[in-house]
This record gives structure tokens, sequence and C-alpha cells, in this order.
């Protein structure tokens, strides 16, 4: 059933032809079945059929109604375990529901389960996920990016429909690109963090992940709007984001910035690309080579503000509130360094020592206020380019996934990953990755669309023409 | 050994007086049940964010106006990050950068001269959980973890311990009066720190700087001053050096005690708050806030003596909000000020701190209160009758006229009534007289108080005074 598109789906619902628990079990049955590709921390199941049930008397009222979503394990539900991947909130069962769950059940979607991703979402290969990385449904030995590395994997092998994933520098779009799925960075503020445990603030956003670029954009539909929990959350008026899919795409212009085409790249992500870019061109969308500054200096930003937001987020977990102490602490120092010491993995504390170094005494001048300050320069030259086209491509990562024994033991690498992905959070502008190919090794090839402050519904406009026209990429 | 200057600064921590907390909808309250009011933001569970109490930017503008600072326009909060139970995220959402206020000054009157306190800042910042040591364990209490703060700091502009508890009076004076704060020292709303440091003449540097954190109450903040003077004097006089420190104010040992020596600078890691945007301090928000500022004590004080209130009383007015509140409806209305204060300092009070009531609980309307003035000005009614209505006056509607009627009250007002007695207590009395004729004034208030005694306090004072002299000269 789960086959279908969504609008089936929602008329055999309508029609009674199909309850929700037909969809839930199926989704369980998908899931146990794929179950080695460790897409999951927990699982949802004695609540999801309950819930089915329960829905079972209720009008079908929704095109999301009764249809599983699978979320990302740093997004709080309540009574449902949320560990962030981390041992040091292994046994952390919330008491209240994020913003965006509040809102997925107030359409009747059912939670299955919280994916698995990289500890705190810090990683790119959710290889430091303490519960085992996933694989990647198209080759086991294979990463499925991250850090909603989880989603994208659950997604990718169909186990059901929807999955939300979070990106602060790319953990959306990176493992969509490595699967083979939809996933897209709404603008910063679209929609509300209340709930999202936080790694970096200012960049943390909360994103749709999917087999096709409609149903992201009725997910999105959901979950965004302004949220008095949360002040960063925009006032932008509600849209509908599918309005602008299947409208003609004729004399749109798009940029690409040769950064994006440029030796950091493989020949072969370069040639996909390549074909995309003739694709719209044969069907009268013009697309103009550009040059933008500060793209290079993305990742330094990035680590810079990340890391320096991390060490303060996570200074929280002491163990003294809520998740995981150590036993019998000497006292209040032994207490915070060893529920630390043994709560976090290596990562997470690399991240945290050079976060707290980049605050240190003169350093947040010297390094985390230029960040923030060359950043706003950032936005302007992505701002100049939107005067003139309406969208920016390339693609969204240098390669396809790697193996998942590939050396971890470079700390830049994995932020090298994410090279062409972390400029857009450092803009806080919304993107997509959808696939437009395979690699000579039968793995994925993400193209990435970058749209303008709040213009998400263009992004699907061009992304549903270009998925429309090079198909399903498993034929 | 006085031959030392001392150098004061001190900060003050005030909780404002908000319904809820600052960064989330818990009630901000005192004195309830531990950790009854709080919710996960307080908690600083994963996930949740600040929401931020217009509230409290309202009251922190009021302190600025009322403690003469300017106003930043534009202003964001910063992290201070350190490791402490009491403090449930690890990082304490404050301002650092672009505190709220700056540069204002309060005036107190030292030694008859009148000295600014100048101000350096004036920032906002949440309050932090209440701990409370038992012999192997810490018991954390977070109601009081998100309370709004408003710290203000004065430059290191004060000389003694004198001048640092008259600002402290002061201050504490302007922001109760200005429903800012309870500012109960005792309750932790209004909390002092003192930096004191000590040098030979004004052209040297600052000597070594010690903090006095946490002081009680402002007396002790006097005592702890008076003492860590001393206590520096005698070390740099026995040609001793001391580092930077921090020292507690010892009740019990009337002396400060070590906490401990700051080895470097802290560290705190301090960054602009991601969760919370800037916030823009319009023209309109001042003015509106503007609107809300009452008449402030010093206006209150020199309004009182204008009208012919002693000084004394002018004070003792003040120092009751709600009588002075009283007090004020009355300014524009033509009374006998000074019997109008008598009267709220005298019986009225004593009646209210009996009864523990405040003023507005009685039936005592301005109008009513204007009659009773009146009555007693134009001798109608002496303060010894006045005693045995006060009751009536003050919990019932009826008029002042009716109850003096009813209550069977004359005042002896017919000159020859009067005389009659006092040429009686005259002839009764002829030592006393013989006293007077050899110049005891001291024999006039006796005779006086025979006279009230004999008419139960029934005659006009000034009459019977005036009659009583003009007997005894005769």
């Amino acid at each position: 059933m789960l086959d279908k598109s969504i609008k089936e789906i929602n008329e055999l619902l309508k029609s009674k032809k199909i309850k929700p628990i037909d969809l839930v079990l199926e989704a369980f049955d998908n899931i146990e079945k794929n179950k080695d590709l460790n897409a999951y921390i927990t699982l949802n199941k004695e609540e999801a059929i309950k819930k089915a049930k329960e829905l079972e008397d209720k009008e079908v009222d929704n095109i999301l109604f009764g249809l599983p979503i699978a979320i990302k394990d740093n997004i709080v539900t309540k009574d449902l375990r949320t560990t962030c991947a981390s041992h040091i909130l292994d046994n952390f069962i919330p008491i209240y529901d994020a913003t965006v769950v509040e809102k997925i059940k107030s359409k009747n979607m059912i939670i299955i389960g919280k994916t698995n991703m990289d500890e705190f979402a810090m990683g790119s290969s959710s290889r430091t996920s303490y519960f085992d990385a996933p694989k990647n449904p198209w080759n086991k030995n294979k990463i499925s990016g991250g850090s909603s590395g989880g989603s994208a994997t659950t997604i990718a092998a169909k186990d059901l429909l929807f999955a939300l994933g979070t990106d602060t520098g790319g953990s959306i779009r990176q493992p969509a690109a490595y699967t083979g799925i939809v996933g897209m960075k709404p603008t910063y503020g679209r929609v509300s963090r209340y709930g999202l445990v936080a790694f970096a603030s200012s960049l943390d956003q909360i994103g749709p992940m999917t087999r096709n670029v409609y149903e992201n954009a009725v997910l999105l539909n959901a979950i965004v709007g302004k949220d008095p929990k949360d002040l960063t959350s925009s006032n932008k008026e509600v849209e509908d984001f599918t309005r602008l899919i299947g409208k003609d795409v004729s004399n749109m212009k798009v940029a690409v910035p040769n950064y994006f085409m440029s030796d950091i790249v493989s020949d072969e992500i370069k040639e996909k690309v390549k074909d995309t870019i003739k694709l719209l061109e044969d069907n009268n969308v013009e697309v103009d080579y550009i040059d933008m500054k500060y793209l290079d200096k993305a990742v330094t930003l990035y680590q810079v503000i990340a890391m320096g937001e991390a060490s303060s987020n996570l200074a929280r977990y002491d163990g003294i509130r809520y998740g995981n102490p150590t036993d019998n602490p000497k006292d209040i120092e032994d207490l915070y360094l060893s529920t630390r010491a043994e709560g976090f993995g290596d990562e997470v504390k690399r991240r945290i020592m050079v976060g707290s170094y980049l605050l240190s005494g003169d350093n947040a001048k010297t390094y985390y206020n230029k960040a923030l300050s060359i950043r706003d320069d950032m936005k302007k030259e992505f701002s100049k380019v939107f005067e003139k086209y309406d969208l920016i491509i390339g693609p969204t990562t240098t390669t396809t996934a790697y193996n998942l024994d590939e050396d971890m033991d470079d700390p830049l690498k994995s932020f090298m990953d994410d090279v062409l992905v972390i400029p857009i959070n450092m803009a806080g502008l919304p993107a997509i990755s959808i696939p437009v190919g395979l690699s000579s090794d039968k793995m994925p090839v993400g193209l990435h669309i970058i749209g303008n402050s709040f213009d998400e519904a263009t992004i699907y406009k061009l992304a549903s023409f270009i998925e429309k026209k090079v198909g399903d990429i498993n034929e | 050994m006085s031959n030392y200057i001392p150098t004061i600064g001190v900060e003050v921590h005030v909780e404002l007086k908000t319904n809820t907390k600052i960064f989330s909808p818990s009630v901000n309250g005192y004195g309830q049940m531990a950790n009854s009011l709080t919710n996960v933001i307080d908690l600083g569970y994963p996930g949740t964010l600040p929401t931020l109490n217009e509230e409290v930017i309202n009251l922190a503008i009021k302190a600025c106006k009322v403690l003469n600072c300017k106003i930043r326009r534009e202003m964001h909060f910063d992290r201070k990050n350190y490791f402490y139970p009491d403090n449930p995220k690890n990082y304490q959402i404050t301002q650092f950068e672009t505190p709220i206020g700056y540069d204002g000054y309060v005036e107190i009157e030292v030694n008859g001269k009148t000295k600014k306190i100048e101000i350096e800042e004036m920032h906002i910042e949440e309050d932090t959980c209440k701990s409370t040591h038992r012999k192997d364990k810490t018991l954390l209490d977070f109601n009081r973890a998100g309370v709004p703060l408003i710290e203000i700091v004065t430059k290191p502009c004060m000389e003694s311990s004198e001048e640092a508890k008259l600002y402290l009076e002061k201050l504490k004076e302007l922001l109760f009066y200005s429903d800012i704060s309870d500012c109960k020292m005792e309750e932790g709303s209004m909390r002092a720190d003192a930096n004191v440091s000590i040098r030979k003449n004004e052209s040297d540097p600052y000597g070594t700087k010690v903090e006095i954190k946490n002081i009680g109450s402002i007396s002790n903040v006097g005592l702890s001053i008076e003492k860590e003077i001393k206590r520096q004097e005698k070390l740099y006089e026995s040609g001793k050096s001391f580092k930077e420190q921090t020292r507690r104010y010892d009740d019990k040992l009337g002396d400060t005690v070590l906490m401990r020596v700051k080895e470097t600078g802290n560290d705190y890691r301090y960054f602009p708050e991601p969760d919370i945007p800037y916030v823009y301090i319009t023209d309109e928000m001042i003015s509106n806030v503007e609107k809300t500022i009452p008449m402030l004590p010093d206006e209150r004080r020199s309004k009182y003596i204008d009208l012919g209130v002693s000084p004394f009383k002018a004070n003792k007015l003040v120092n009751n909000r709600s009588l002075s509140d009283y007090f004020n409806t009355l300014l524009d209305s033509n009374i006998n000020f000074d019997i109008a204060s008598n009267l709220l300092l005298g019986d009225i009070s004593g009646y209210l701190n009996k009864e523990e009531k405040v003023i507005t609980d009685t039936t005592l309307t301005k109008e009513r209160f204007i009659d009773l003035v009146n009555n007693i000005d134009n001798n109608n009614l002496s303060s010894r009758n006045l005693k045995d209505i006060l009751s009536k006056v003050l919990e019932s509607n009826s008029s002042i006229e009716e109850i003096i009627k009813t209550s069977g009250i004359k005042n002896i007002t017919d000159d020859s009534k009067i005389r009659e007695v006092i040429v009686s207590i005259i002839n009764n009395n002829p030592d006393s007289v013989n006293d007077y004729k050899a110049g005891k004034d001291r024999a006039i208030k006796y005779l006086m108080g025979q006279v009230m005694k004999e008419t139960k306090g029934s005659v006009n004072p000034k009459m019977a005074n005036e009659i009583l002299l003009e007997e005894l000269n005769k």
C-alpha cells in the first residue's frame, strides 16, 4: 500500500477501503525486513498501533491523515525516548512534544519511531551514533550520510513515506543525496525549533525528507508557522508550498556558482549536474555560471559558529535534572567530569573542546564575532545573486556515499563532506536535494537547488520539473 | 591608622515584580512549595527555548528612568557560561555587551550635602535556582530559576560605609516606589555585593579590591564595609599585601570571611544569545513606561514640606508608601496639612497597625478625611475626642459631623465655661502658680494637663492655653 501516491492512499482511507492500521503494520513489517539497515534507535510500535485504531472512528480530514512518519531522534517526543544518539540521554523520556511533533499529531499522522543519527547531529556519516551507524539501502557497505542518516535510510528503503530530519550544516540534504531521496532544509525561522535539541541554535532547522518532491512540499505545509515558543521563528504567512508544482519553468533564471563545479567535486557528479543543466536549457531555463565570494570560507565560519554554540548548548547535560549521571560521584566536580566523560562520544567531546576554546577570553571577539560578521557579508552575497536569479543550483555533495569502514580519524574530512551544503545554513536560505541519477557504482547523485529567503515554493517548482524529466533513478 | 581613603562600589541584584518569569510562562512567586513554580524551560530541558517577557523590558526601562540611566535602544542578550548546580542550563542568560542602562546616578544627602552616586550600568538577567546545602547533599529549588533580575552596578565612587548605606536606602526607596521590585533583602529580592579598597592619597592608584558577596541587609553592608576597611588597614600597616579576593560577611563573627582568592579573571565565554533576537526599544515604549512612574520620594518630601509638614514627618509619610499615596490625593485641597499629617502618622497609623490594615481598607474617603481635618482645625473636635470616635470614622460611612453629633461629644468652646474651670484649677494649685511666677515653664504644662483632665479633653487646647496665661498673669 505504501508504494502508492499519497493522493491514492488518501482516497482509500476516505472510502474506508483501508485503515490507518494497515499502513502502520506495513511500515513496521518493512522496518523489520530492513532491520539490518539500523535506521531506528527507538520504535513506537505499541503506541502507533493504538493511535491507528483510535483514528478508525475519525473523519479523514487531511491528506496526511493516518500516514506513518519517522522522526529524527533529536526532536523531542512526549513519552517516547529521545536520545540524540547519545549515551548521555539514552534513558531520556521527554515530558513534552516539540512544536513540529504537535503539528504532526494535529494532522493525525502516526509516529512510527525515532531515527538514527550522528550523536547530537555532529557528523556527516551517522557513524558518531552511540547506536552504530545506519546503512545505505543502495549498498549496505556504504554510509547513509548524516547527520539525518536514519531518516534518509528509512525513506530510501521505502519503509514509509515521511520522515523529519534536521539540518545544521547540510544534515538533511547530504544524506538525501547519498540515499537518493528528497530532502529540504527550509529557510531559517520557517519551522519552529522548539523541541529540537539544540546543536548550533543559529543554524539548526527542521525539514521534511520524502521519496518525492510533491510529498516533501505537503509535509512542509504541515510543519511551518510562527511559534510563540521560538522567538527566532518567522511570522511569514503560511502558504501552500505545492502551489507552483507543475507550473511552466521556461524563462526561469538559474545561477551555477563556479565554485560548486570546481575540482573539489568528482567528475562523475559534475557530469550528472551538467546533464541537468542541459535539460534545463533545453526547456528554456536560462542558466549562467557565476562567481560568488565567501563560498570557500563557509566551512571555516561554520566550524567557529557551530562549535562555539554547541559548546554552550551541550553544557546542560550534567546528569542532574535528567539524563544519565555517573555512578557514585566523589563530589560535584566529579559528577560533571565523569558524567560528561562517560556520556559523550569522541566527536562531541572534540567539538565541545574546540568550541569552548573559540569562546574563551578574547577568542570570542577574534573568532565568533568575526565569523558572525563575515556571515552577514555572505548573506549579502547571496542576496545579490537573487536580485538577478530565481534559483542557484549545483551538486549537493562532492562525491557519492563512501564506505562505512572508511577512516573516521580525520575530523576535517567530515566537514569537507558538507562543503557545498554548509554555505546555505550560513545564509539561512532554503535548499533542497533531489536525486538526478546514479554513479557508475550505482550510488545516487543529488542536485542541490537553493532559493531566496522564504521562497521554498520556487525551489519545489523547479525540483518537481527536474524530477519529472529525470524519472525514477531506480529505473 | 585612619589616614586611608576607602573606595567603595556596590553591585545590587533586584528581582523584578513581574507576574511570570523572564524566559518562561512559569509564575514568578516567593514562598511557594519547592519546585512548584517550574516548567521544562526553567529546568533547561533539551529542546526548550526562551521566550521574552515584555513586562521585564518595561520594568527595566522604568528602572533606567528612575535611576537616571541612558537607555540602549538596540540591545541583545548574552550567554554567561559556567558550571554550577544552581545554573540549570550551565549558562545564564544575561546582558554583557549591551546592558539596557548606562551612565545613571542616584542622589544622596551626606552631611547636609548632595552627592551623586554614579551608576556605571544596569543589565537584565535571569536568577539561578536556590540551593540548600545539607550535610552530604544539596537540595535545589527551581522556583527561583528564571526570575527576572536587574543588576545595578555603581562606579567606585563611595568613600564611606555611610554613603553605601544611604545609596542602598535610596535605591530601595526608588525601586519600591516605582513598583519595580519588592526590594525585600530578607527574602532575597534585593541582594548587595560591595567592592572595597583603600589607599593613602587621592592621587594613588586604587588599592587591591576585595568583593564582599551577598550581604543580607543594609546595616550589614555598613558593618561589613567598616570591618573590611579596618582589616585592610591593618594588613597594609603591618607591611602585608593581599590578593584580589571574594569574601562574605559572617553575622555571628561580625567580620568578613574569605571565600576565594581570584587567581585569574573568570572566563565566562560570553557570546550573543542566539535564541533571542535583538530587542529594539522605541520612543513609544519609553513614553508608555514613563506614564506609569508615580511621584518619586524626593518630590513627595519637598512637596509635603512646602505645604507645611515638618521635614521629619514628611519623611515618615514617605516611608509608608500607602499613607504617602493617600496623602498625595489631598495635595490640591486647601486644608491644614500639619494636622493631616499628624492624623495619618498618629491615631490612624496606630489603628492600622493594630488592625493590620492599610488606609485604603478603611472607609476614610478623601472627602471624609478632609472633613475630619477641618473639624479639628476649626476646634469642633479635639484630638482627645478623636480617639473615642476613631473606629466610627474608619469603619462607617457616616459623615464626620454626624459622628461627632451622635457620639455626644461637645467641644467646650464657650469661653466662660473654660475660664470657670481654669480659675478653679489655679485656686487649687497655688504651688504651681508660684512656680510659674518664678519662671518655671514646666508649671504651665502641668496646669494644662489638669485642665485637660478636668474637661476630659473636650476643650480646645489653644483656647485653654490662652485663657490660662491670661488668668495667671492677672
